[in-house]
């Protein structure tokens, strides 16, 4: 039996909005629509789009799912195309935690720099680290 | 000089063109230190190298090709650096 939106999302614990954004995005259409104009999906749609929430988990967005789908219903495509775009992925999501440390780490040595007592903002060294310019402090106003 | 071209196992591609960038870049450079790194066991070299895509080259340390490059331009940057 055909699903409506309301149902399939309430199913899928995502919006309606969300699977309308789906549909935009070509990662999901609905099978047929009802004499009133109301999108009707069949259950297969469910795995879809749980795919493509876990897919987002890992990381991947919605350009890189479409590809993961297409990869799926390409009876050339095979195992190591898939393992392949993981290991990207992998590669991005720890260059982007190895940025975020550096990130932490810059923050730490600011925060050590701080005696977080109460002197005025203009004395304030973590302030100051930010407007110095290639080593250069600038001149305040 | 040394060449790290790193892969993902199974590629066909990497396996395809291998050969032939390696006599490409032993012919250009005699000596070269060629090295093939499967990306999963590398994966902190690879992410301090920049590489975010595979297949992928690095010479002497520095991320130099995202994608496998013709025998043509691996022969062209060898040859810009030999000179340099």
């Amino acid at each position: 039996m055909p699903l409506t939106i309301g149902k399939i999302a309430s199913l899928a614990r995502v919006s309606a909005d969300t699977l309308r954004y789906y549909e935009r995005e070509r990662l999901i259409v609905p099978a047929a629509k009802s004499a009133g104009g109301y999108r009707l999906y069949e259950r297969d749609a469910l795995r879809r789009i749980w795919f493509i929430k876990q897919a987002q988990q890992c990381g991947f967005n919605l350009s890189e799912i479409r590809s993961l789908l297409a990869l799926r219903g390409n009876n050339a495509a095979c195992c190591r195309d898939v393992r392949r775009a993981a290991l990207e992925k992998k590669l991005q999501l720890e260059a982007k935690v190895k940025a975020m440390k550096a990130m932490s780490n810059a923050l730490t040595h600011l925060i050590k720099q701080c005696s977080a007592d109460d002197r005025p903002t203009d004395d304030c060294p973590i302030l100051a680290a930010f407007e110095r310019t290639n080593g250069v402090k600038r001149r305040r106003r | 000089m040394k060449i790290e071209l790193f892969y993902t196992p199974g590629c066909e591609k990497c396996v395809e063109a291998r050969d032939g960038l390696r006599a490409t870049a032993e012919a250009v450079i005699p000596g070269v230190i060629w090295r093939e790194l499967n990306a999963l066991n590398e994966l902190d070299y690879a992410v301090e190298l920049g590489v975010v895509t595979l297949p992928a080259i690095a010479i002497n340390g520095e991320l130099v090709f995202s994608s496998l490059p013709t025998s043509r331009q691996l022969r062209r940057e060898l040859t810009k650096r030999k000179a340099a």
